[in-house]
């Protein structure tokens, strides 16, 4: 009854890298005194991996061509020294299902990586089955270079998928699907996996920095099929991948030439600090020659075309997922040929009123009269856009000669273009109620 | 207590379904039983979401007369007050007279009065330690997401340390399976499986759900008849939910704890973000009002941009908060369709367009008496 | 372990300047009462033995080490008028070179035998009952079967001992584990504590127990368990003899009444049942319960539900308190997923602001609530609700709510099978200045 106990040894050399490891008992008498002979089984005919990038989880599935006897089959799986979920192994017939019947899912006493299953055969029956499980370890990330044009005004886009294996597992020849998306996870895989986990991880993440840095091209360009489903999207590799243990390997996902890039100098302190930034924008959509697929989350890099084959960088940003049709920001920082001053031209302070206190007076409201001036330059040989956003604090009134555009209750907006060379000046005024003439 | 010849009887019944000593004297008789193996009609029972029950069956040949019963348990973790032993048969012609139960030992000694030599079935009931259920289930979404297969399964740990050759294994809702269980094994059994269950599908922005103001997508599954369900009600239990992917296979899409869910009420299920609707907020207005000592109301108006990138229209559930006491004002956005779930919370449904047209909803408000 | 409990006579052999002790072993005893108190660690002893008296002074060595006898409490007497006439306590000496014994010296008029008795307190005797409710599938009928446990650590075997129970607390000023430490005895005078001998006393009146359980058409009965009543307490007698050696416990069944009417009621109550609305069976100990002959003991009920073919599942278990005849037994079961309430505040007004020196000194909130029952189960079920207000407040309702007491409103219903109410309620609280109390 505890044969695969003995015999376990023989099992892990014979597929001693080949984790988790499938055997089948056949029950050769029905008596009492069961002797179970133990049948090693053809390896996995394929693998499919589905790759989580928002939490650590992998959906492995694999199937196999197994041979039942009629009546209960035990089939013995395990797992042990992989980064495997014991509550997520599932085992389905792809064919013949109907003369197949699991009857139960053991977890044995002696192992606390291994299950077996009891199933039911209504005849001698070869069937395909598919072995599920989640795993952890397996991750994927996105990364995109962008070539812009010399003048800015569009850019070539280039995603890539990187799949960095650390299960402790090497998958070979296995169909890769990656998830983009945030699904409910309740309970980590890893916390589940079992103990050892969080040491092997520290471990396998420090590997993965090193292997993530000699990460590959193929040299072939594989096909990346994307496909919406539910509120996910998938993308499924072409083809077949062999990623060993502790390697990373990256993907083309698309290139796309001539995309249109505006280029806008942004003031938003809240946002981008107390500086000009050149905030480069694009749209994921067809007018952009984009908008077939979301964006994945990732490290978005710049360069510009220098001339003669050369690059310049031009900065980097870690973009949120980005939906169809919405929009892209990225920061390139500030350029010192487009610059923006601002100066506090006069200051007066009127209706102040006083309250005593015993025989003493104090202030106890005023009011605060200001006025600012923005200059701005554009030393470009072409014209730029601008946005001039201005945050005000308390119980203020804002006046304006130029026209501005309320963004919420405390920002007020300008937006205006600049020939090449030209300068421009906005005046504006701003009157602050303090102490007891705030009404707010 | 001999446990020597405990083991030995234990074993020796297991052979047969029988077991009786017979003590030389005619009116005394002595009969040992054990918790191991010779037990017949096993049942355990999960009926007490705390606590198992084991009910199981002997089958004793009495003496006319007095006869002593013993019952030893050691090695498994029984609540000896919550014994009960009675024939199977309420009318048999037996009467249990006291129950005594020695020092240190996990034993106790019954006194039977029987009228005359018989073999009469008792049954016998007691709580039982460290045997651990957990219920989960999955889910399998079709491709459009109107339907799903639910299966529930049952699983069973048993660190009690008694074995059971076979029992038969009845949940909470009358669930009955047969198994053998080892000590320190775990058994997991699929229980129920309903197909063509509906599904509803529903995407929430709640900001007490999520603080990152992410819309969150939900499935619905009422636990009821008419969609395929309410045949018990629904235990806790994690819930893992794949779907089809129209590919032949399937993927997972996330997973949620269920609560526990009677029949008649609604399992919400969290599967994850939906990453392509996108909501942001803005204050509009923020003025103080009415100003008396230090008294104030304050005028406020958020406004909620909308952008749902998805290629069709999309039904947002919008769950909004403000405390105290305060009152909608009637130039917001929905006003004649919100609900006022509690003073603290309304909640509202909007249709947002597809593929990124942004929709703004203006959320106005006054708070009134804030000090 | 047994008999660590010994009396002698001491047979004075010669003079007494060099006495010389001879001993004599004692007959068995005749008889031996136990009565058992649950309150208090109690046991009253109380053996008989039929003694043989030369003329004379007779000195009765009485010793109990290693058990659990307060040393203070132990008592001699004769039986019958004869004896009383023929015997008298002259002394009783606790020897200085043990601890665990004493020598009473008794001087009788004449030899003969007499039956005399000796009582005394010890610890580590206890008893306590437990119950086993069987519900029906229904839920609306019990068969209750009520048990003693008597449990045995007093480092004595008692055999074929009468048992007597009591029920009720009595008054004790020490403890009778602590009387029966040696190493405290310097502190307490040897001598009883006061209301001991009124226990002892009272006790005497309780008629002694009924003759051993004769078997009824051969068969042996279960032994009866008598009830009585004696001053605040009651007494348990058990039927027969018990023997019950040091260490061991035995339990035996003091009632067994079927077709207890029972009543499901969903309750929130947080003053009795904690904070959440909690499903409670409930029955009364009167005789339209079948019951209410005797109070209850208090003890753990275990209720098991029929799952039909005589199956039983486990529903749940309590702590019972005593309960008097004519109480009510409510028995929490818990919470049931499928009977819920929920209570939401759906608005909220400050009205009444009064202002001093420009600043808030009172005002009246005024709060509307709604709460909803739901019922999933598929029959129609009791509702009994508490709400419990704080400070000055006004209590306004369309809803029948009834007055609890000063703070607390109630409302009693019957919801349908799966049927749902909801059911509002105001309460104006005024604060600050405004609050009139």
């Amino acid at each position: 009854m505890h044969c695969w106990i003995k015999d376990k040894g023989l099992i892990m050399t014979k597929s001693y890298w080949l984790l988790p490891a499938l055997l089948m008992f056949a029950t050769l008498a029905p008596s009492l005194a069961a002797k179970e002979e133990l049948v090693t089984l053809p390896k996995r005919d394929t693998v499919q991996l589905t790759i989580y990038n928002s939490v650590d989880l992998t959906l492995v599935r694999e199937t196999r061509s197994l041979t039942f006897k009629k009546g209960n089959n035990r089939l013995q799986f395990s797992w042990a020294g992989t980064l495997i979920d014991p509550t997520s192994v599932d085992f389905k017939p792809v064919n013949n299902a109907e003369k197949l019947d699991v009857l139960d899912t053991s977890y044995p006493a002696e192992s606390n990586q291994m299950l077996i299953w009891t199933i039911a055969a209504d005849n001698d029956v070869s069937a395909m089955v598919e072995i599920s499980y989640f795993t952890s370890g397996i991750s994927w990330s996105a990364e995109y270079h962008g070539m812009l044009a010399t003048d800015d005004s569009s850019m070539t886009l280039t995603a890539y998928v990187t799949v960095q294996n650390n299960s402790g597992e090497e998958y070979e020849d296995a169909k890769v699907r990656l998830v983009v998306g945030s699904i409910n996870l309740v309970e980590e895989i890893a916390g589940l996996a079992g103990g050892q986990r969080a040491a092997r991880m520290e471990e396998a993440y420090g590997k993965m920095r090193n292997a993530a840095k000699s990460a590959d091209a193929s040299d072939r360009k594989k096909d990346i099929v994307k496909e919406g489903l539910s509120e996910y999207y998938i993308y499924s590799v072409g083809g077949t991948e062999t990623i060993p243990n502790n390697w990373a390997k990256r993907l083309e996902s698309f290139v796309q030439v001539g995309v249109p890039v505006k280029s806008v100098y942004t003031w938003d302190a809240p946002k981008y600090g107390a500086q000009l930034c050149r905030i480069l924008t694009f749209k994921n959509d067809e007018a952009h020659k984009l908008g077939k697929e979301p964006l994945p989350s990732g490290v978005v890099r710049f360069y510009r075309d220098a001339g003669g084959n050369r690059l310049g960088y031009v900065g980097a940003i870690a973009t949120g997922y980005i939906a169809k049709n919405d929009e892209v920001k990225v920061n390139a920082g500030v350029d010192p040929e487009v610059t923006i001053k601002m100066t506090r031209t006069s200051l007066k302070k009127e209706n102040l009123s006083f309250a005593f206190n015993g025989r003493n007076q104090y202030l106890q409201g005023w009011d605060t009269y200001e006025t600012f001036k923005l200059e701005m330059t554009n030393f470009r040989d072409r014209a730029v856009d601008f946005e001039i956003n201005l945050a005000l604090n308390g119980d203020f009134d804002f006046e304006s000669e130029l026209a501005s555009t309320k963004i919420d209750f405390r920002t007020q907006r300008y937006v205006l273009k600049l020939d090449k060379g030209a300068k421009q000046e906005v005046v504006y005024k701003v009157r602050t109620r303090f102490g007891t003439n705030a009404k707010k | 207590m001999n446990k020597r010849l405990l083991l030995t009887l234990a074993f020796a019944a297991g052979v047969g379904s029988m077991i009786g000593i017979l003590n030389p004297n005619p009116v005394e008789a002595r009969i040992k039983l054990a918790t191991l193996p010779d037990r017949e009609a096993v049942v355990v029972r999960f009926d007490n979401p705390n606590v198992v029950m084991v009910e199981e069956e002997r089958t004793i040949s009495l003496q006319k007369g007095v006869n002593n019963v013993d019952f030893s348990w050691a090695g498994t973790n029984i609540d000896k007050g919550s014994i009960i032993f009675r024939p199977a048969d309420p009318a048999a012609k037996v009467e249990i007279l006291s129950t005594s139960y020695p020092p240190g030992e996990a034993a106790l000694t019954w006194q039977i009065a029987a009228t005359e030599p018989a073999s009469i079935k008792f049954r016998l009931s007691y709580l039982m330690a460290n045997i651990q259920r957990e219920t989960d289930y999955r889910m399998l979404v079709s491709k459009d997401e109107q339907t799903c297969t639910f299966k529930h399964y049952f699983k069973i740990r048993n660190w009690s340390g008694g074995r059971f050759a076979t029992a038969d294994f009845v949940t909470r809702d009358g669930k009955k399976f047969e198994k053998g269980l080892e000590n320190g094994e775990a058994k997991r059994v699929m229980v129920n499986s309903w197909d063509k269950v509906k599904l509803t599908k529903e995407y929430v922005y709640d900001i007490t759900r999520n603080y990152e103001g992410k819309v969150m997508t939900d499935y619905v599954l009422k636990n009821a008849k008419d969609i395929g369900l309410g045949a018990i009600p629904l235990e806790y239990g994690k819930v893992r939910i794949y779907q089809d992917d129209g590919n032949g296979t399937t993927a997972f899409t996330g997973e949620d704890w269920g609560r526990f869910t009677p029949i008649g009420d609604d399992m919400r299920l969290n599967i994850g973000i939906a990453q392509d609707i996108k909501i942001e907020m803005k204050k509009m207005t923020n003025d103080v009002q009415n100003r008396r000592g230090n008294v104030y109301d304050t005028d406020e108006v958020d406004e909620y941009e909308i952008k749902n990138f998805k290629d069709n229209e999309s039904v947002v559930t919008l769950v909004l908060r403000v405390d105290g006491e305060w009152e909608m004002k009637n130039d917001s956005a929905n006003f004649e369709s919100f609900e006022r779930i509690d003073n603290e919370t309304i909640k509202f449904k909007v249709k947002a367009p597809a593929k990124g047209t942004p929709i703004k909803l203006k959320f106005h408000y006054q708070r009134k008496n804030v000090w | 372990m047994r008999t660590t409990l010994a009396i002698l006579i001491l047979v004075l052999a010669s003079a007494p300047l060099c006495a010389k002790e001879e001993l004599v072993t004692l007959p068995q005893r005749d008889s031996v009462q136990l009565t058992i108190y649950n309150s208090a660690d109690l046991t009253l002893v109380r053996e008989r033995r039929t003694l043989s008296f030369k003329a004379g002074d007779n000195r009765l060595q009485f010793s109990w080490a290693n058990t659990l006898i307060d040393p203070t409490s132990v008592d001699f007497q004769a039986v019958g008028e004869a004896a009383r006439a023929a015997l008298d306590v002259a002394d009783t000496s606790y020897p200085a070179e043990s601890h665990e014994m004493l020598i009473w010296t008794i001087r009788a008029k004449s030899a003969g035998s007499h039956v005399v008795e000796i009582s005394y307190f010890t610890s580590g005797i206890s008893w306590g009952a437990e119950y086993t409710g069987m519900v029906n599938t229904s839920e609306d009928v019990m068969h209750l079967t009520g048990f003693v446990t008597v449990t045995n650590n007093s480092g004595e075997d008692y055999e074929d001992a009468s048992v007597r129970l009591v029920v009720g607390t009595i008054h004790m000023v020490e403890r009778i584990v602590d009387l029966a430490q040696p190493k405290s005895r310097e502190k307490i005078p040897p001598t009883e504590a006061p209301d001991m001998d009124e226990l002892r006393k009272m006790e005497r009146q309780f008629p002694a127990e009924k003759g051993a359980g004769g078997g009824a058409g051969g068969m042996v009965r279960r032994k009866d368990i008598e009830k009585g009543t004696l001053s605040e307490y009651y007494i348990y007698a058990v039927e027969g003899q018990e023997t019950i050696p040091t260490g061991w416990s035995k339990r035996l069944q003091s009632f067994s009444i079927a077709g207890v009417p029972l009543k499901t009621v969903y309750r929130l109550e947080p003053a009795k049942f904690g904070p959440s609305f909690t499903k409670v069976l409930e029955f009364k100990n009167d005789e339209e319960h079948k019951l209410g002959k005797e109070p209850l003991p208090d003890g753990l009920i275990r209720l098991y539900r029929d799952q039909g073919q005589g199956r039983l599942g486990f529903m749940g278990a309590l702590a019972s308190k005593y309960i008097p005849k004519k109480e009510e037994v409510k028995i929490n079961v818990g919470p049931d997923a499928e009977c819920t309430l929920a209570i939401k505040r759906i608005s909220l007004k400050k009205k009444d602001l009064g202002f001093r020196n420009n600043w808030l000194v009172g005002w009246t909130m005024v709060e509307e609530f709604e709460m909803e029952v739901k019922n999933f189960r598929s029959r129609a079920v009791d509702i009994e609700i508490h709400r419990t207000m704080q400070g000055d407040f006004d209590f306004e309702s369309a809803e029948k709510f009834e007055i609890h007491d000063a703070t607390t409103r109630k409302v009693v219903f019957t919801l349908d099978a799966n049927a749902s109410r909801k059911l509002r309620y105001t309460v104006t609280t005024r604060q600050g200045e405004n609050a009139r109390k």
